[in-house]
């Protein structure tokens, strides 16, 4: 498969702080890929190198450009929303539909109209005047108007009520995306996503901590839930994380010996959520 | 339609005082036409009406371009600023447009766009009064105002002027963006300090006043640059704007051809210089604002 993001060596610095400490990732066509980590991980600076939106060192080609030099030219093939990028206030909704259709080449009008139609937005509104709901829905039926290869969205249901979060994921999927499309994905409500992911990418502190396809997660990881008294026994087999419920204890391994986990509890997938949790959580295990 | 277009468009749905404060101009003026004294024949012997007619027709241009130009200003100070403070400019960035058409796109509107339309509402305005008044006055001075040699003439000045002004204060122009590109508050203040601050530590180090004679140069100097000298109503020192000579050198026996003074203005080293300095402010603001998101 091509690669849509190519990175080596991927470097970001503020100063003395280190955004991005040479990061290394490939991310193939078609993929649905969730770049999770928390607050002030890389995140938002790894989507701005994608984006061309900041300078970085390494190298970094996304859709065979360089993104920060080849910026407006990359902006033809990828789209995005960023968490904090907002529709200029004074801008109206028909104006915003206009404007995109006379600069971007790629943009379909009548699906744009489509979903704003749905939403019932009324056209001829300024930005100022609709609800944070209402411009995130704006925003987001102007960019997947957009045929773009590469959609990148951070936090994009950021002021959506959990009804309008439910439709845009699913009408991401079911009409949005196919084998053409890949979207890189940011966001805190990890759960949320988890179920239209097909790889993810963890970052923590400026380095990748975890790369895998969904379907691999299996192959890697385990959650075993322990009675009590096989607890130290399974401690042994060396858990990264453990984590206590009601009467047990789960405890996760990477790359375990199944056969011998077996003998201490059901064998589980963990979640990609109840992983970034135990991959992430500082200090425990 | 070109993205370049679609971006000067952009400029006038953000910035409705393109239309309004023009407008508004003309509506007092037109006020004043129809509700004013215009009995001049007291004041003015009537020898004279053709030449305050043309003098009157010439003080509205003026009023018109004076406008244009703090209202530019104040765009230049802005333009690059706003998005980033209302933090609409990643939503920019996400579409297909250069920075450099962008940067360019702003300089284009306050240099080339506003001048144009302040250009087209003093020759409606003009019309507009010159037939109010006409109406109102019949012969007393009515017919001053209907000089088609006068009428061209302004019309030259004008297309001159837009040009000469557009290249003379380029690098003020340029600065003002590249201020706008890069401050992330307090933009009219950062425009103004560091060259007040340069012409205060040349002037604390040095003793000398290098810096200070280029910005009053650049500031002041336009009209003897891309005029000729001591010849006619524009002159600024002396204070001989719309005196009866001057007019009369202006309007009455000379021609506007007589005032402008494009070679000057295109040989001098002045003007080159200005130009150099005000194309590589614009490569720099368009490496910062390739930088830049929001505040």
């Amino acid at each position: 498969m091509p690669a849509i993001i190519e990175a080596e060596g991927l470097t970001k610095k503020f100063g003395a702080h280190v955004a991005l400490d040479h990061v290394n990732f490939r991310i193939e066509s078609g993929r649905i890929v969730g770049l999770i980590g928390p607050n002030g991980a890389g995140k938002t600076t790894a989507m701005r190198a994608i984006l061309g939106l900041s300078t970085y060192e390494g190298s970094l080609r996304v859709i065979g450009r360089e993104p920060f030099r080849e910026r407006a030219r990359l902006m033809q093939d990828a789209s995005f929303i960023a968490d904090v990028a907002v529709l200029p206030q004074w801008l109206r909704v028909d104006q915003a539909v206009d404007l995109v259709d006379g600069v971007h080449p790629r943009f379909r009008r009548e699906r744009a109209l489509a979903f704003l139609s749905k939403s019932r937005i009324p056209l001829k509104n300024r930005m100022r005047e609709l609800s944070k709901g209402m411009k995130t829905q704006v925003h987001l039926a102007l960019t997947m108007a957009i045929d773009a290869k590469l959609l990148v969205l951070d936090e994009p249901t950021l002021g959506l009520d959990l009804l309008a979060r439910r439709s845009f994921y699913a009408s991401l999927v079911d009409d949005y995306m196919d084998e053409t499309r890949t979207i890189l994905v940011t966001t805190h409500q990890v759960e949320e996503v988890e179920n239209l992911l097909s790889d993810v990418i963890f970052i923590d502190r400026g380095r990748i901590v975890l790369d895998s396809s969904v379907e691999r997660l299996g192959d890697t990881f385990a959650a075993v839930a322990v009675n009590a008294n096989q607890l130290e026994a399974a401690r042994g087999e060396r858990p990264f994380y453990e984590h206590r419920t009601l009467g047990k204890t789960v405890l996760y391994y990477e790359r375990a010996d199944l056969a011998r986990l077996a003998s201490f509890g059901e064998i589980q997938t963990p979640s990609v959520s109840d992983l970034f949790v135990a991959k992430l959580s500082r200090g425990a295990a | 339609m070109s993205t370049f277009v679609w971006l000067i468009r952009r400029e006038f749905w953000e910035n409705r005082g393109f239309w309004l404060v023009p407008s508004l101009i003309a509506a007092l003026l037109l006020l004043g036409a129809l509700f004013g004294r215009i009995d001049l024949a007291g004041i003015v012997p009537p020898s004279q009406t053709r030449e305050v007619g043309g003098l009157v027709l010439f003080a509205f241009g003026v009023i018109f371009f004076l406008v244009m130009s703090l209202y530019s200003t104040w765009y230049l100070v802005d333009c690059l600023y706003a998005d980033r403070k209302d933090r609409s400019v990643l939503f920019w960035k996400s579409l297909p447009i250069s920075d450099t058409a962008t940067v360019l796109s702003k300089l284009a509107t306050a240099l080339i766009v506003l001048p144009l339309v302040y250009f087209l509402a003093a020759d409606i305005t003009t019309l507009l009064i010159a037939f109010v008044i006409s109406v109102r006055a019949r012969a007393a001075i009515g017919g001053a105002l209907w000089q088609a040699d006068v009428w061209l003439q302004l019309q030259v000045m004008w297309i001159y002027l837009i040009v000469t002004v557009g290249i003379w204060y380029l690098p003020l122009a340029a600065w003002l963006m590249l201020i706008s590109a890069w401050a992330k508050r307090a933009v009219t203040l950062w425009a103004i300090l560091p060259p007040v601050a340069a012409y205060w530590a040349e002037h604390a180090l040095f003793g000398t006043n290098f810096v200070g004679r280029q910005f009053m140069e650049r500031l002041f100097g336009f009209m003897p640059h891309a005029f000729h000298p001591h010849a006619g109503p524009l002159r600024l020192q002396g204070a001989t704007v719309g005196t009866a000579s001057a007019t009369d050198r202006f309007l009455g026996s000379g021609s506007v051809w007589t005032l402008l003074d494009p070679i000057g203005f295109f040989t001098s080293p002045a003007t080159w210089a200005g130009l150099a300095i005000g194309a590589l402010l614009i490569v720099a603001t368009i490496g910062i604002r390739s930088r830049n998101s929001e505040i």
